[in-house]
């Protein structure tokens, strides 16, 4: 799956990704791709600036952990990203059985 | 030091661009991702090129920098609504016949050139090729707007004993700018 079909949604991705455990870029990355079963490979690199962005906001909040073998930046869910995160579940839940209800529902009515 | 030439050839181009803190923390990743490769058995170079693959092009990470770089949406949002306060004042000046008004021709010139510097600075800010780089524009360019809307309402308030509706526009409209203004400095100014 490409970065682009995941535009609109890669920030629910990432705060879900933060969602039990603090964690740095590159485990949120693998997280993404080991809990998608491999579907959603993002460029690794362009997970930093989207991180960066969430902090920027406010969603999250970044720290350097300096007691592994380098330095290493994690982030951790604030208590507006988890707010955010349940709004972008109830928006997506709403979204999907809207989408899913008019693509595998019953014919769609005539319209004149 | 990175784990491989290409690594570091790769990482020195981003540090160039990027505040040391990015760099070191997108050195992080990528040596997280050669040492991944390397633990599947790949070869040193091979490893060094298959995670440079994989981290993507800097040039496309250095852009998605550039969208979030501190100081850019500052610059834009000035340069956004500065013909709106520009306006108000333009009006407010023009009913109020300020030219015939006791401010010295110098103190008008400086406030022009100081107008003119500061719409160049912004325009700097928000084209400047390397992203973190328009910090220090964006800094002085956000200080100037501040500068003018101040000396503007201070000038206003001294001068006038009735105000006009157009000039209380004008005055609403800088001290919503100067409100806006003061805490994305304070941020820009926090940063590293």
């Amino acid at each position: 799956m490409k970065a682009e079909t995941l535009k609109g949604h890669l920030d629910a991705l990432l705060l879900a990704a933060l969602e039990v455990a603090p964690q740095h870029g590159y485990a949120v990355k693998e997280a993404l791709r080991e809990g998608s079963g491999g579907r959603i490979d993002l460029p690794t690199g362009t997970i930093y600036p989207a991180l960066r962005r969430l902090e920027q906001a406010g969603l999250i909040r970044g720290a350097w952990d300096t007691t592994a073998s380098r330095p290493r930046r994690t982030y951790r869910l604030t208590a507006a990203g988890r707010r955010a995160l349940s709004g972008e579940r109830e928006g997506w839940r709403e979204f999907a059985a809207t989408v899913t209800g008019l693509l595998e529902g019953p014919p769609w009515p005539r319209t004149t | 030091m990175a784990p491989h030439h290409l690594i570091d050839a790769y990482l020195a181009e981003l540090r160039r661009a990027l505040p040391a803190d990015v760099a070191d923390e997108l050195a992080d990743g990528l040596t997280e991702t050669y040492d991944h490769f390397r633990d599947h058995g790949l070869d040193p170079d091979t490893a060094a090129r298959t995670a440079l693959a994989d981290f993507g092009a800097a040039p496309d990470i250095l852009n998605a920098f550039a969208q979030i770089a501190p100081g850019r949406r500052t610059a834009r949002a000035l340069l956004a609504t500065g013909p709106l306060a520009g306006g108000c004042w333009a009006l407010a000046l023009l009913t109020g016949h300020a030219w015939q008004g006791p401010i010295p021709t110098a103190a008008r010139l400086a406030f022009a050139a100081l107008l003119l510097s500061v719409v160049a600075l912004l325009v700097i800010a928000v084209r400047i090729d390397h992203p973190y780089q328009r910090r220090t524009p964006a800094i002085a360019g956000a200080g100037g707007v501040l500068l003018l809307d101040c000396a503007a309402v201070c000038t206003a308030a001294l001068l006038i004993s009735v105000p006009t509706w157009p000039l209380l526009l004008a005055v609403t409209a800088s001290l919503t700018r100067i409100c806006g203004t003061a805490p994305a400095l304070q941020r820009l100014l926090r940063k590293p």
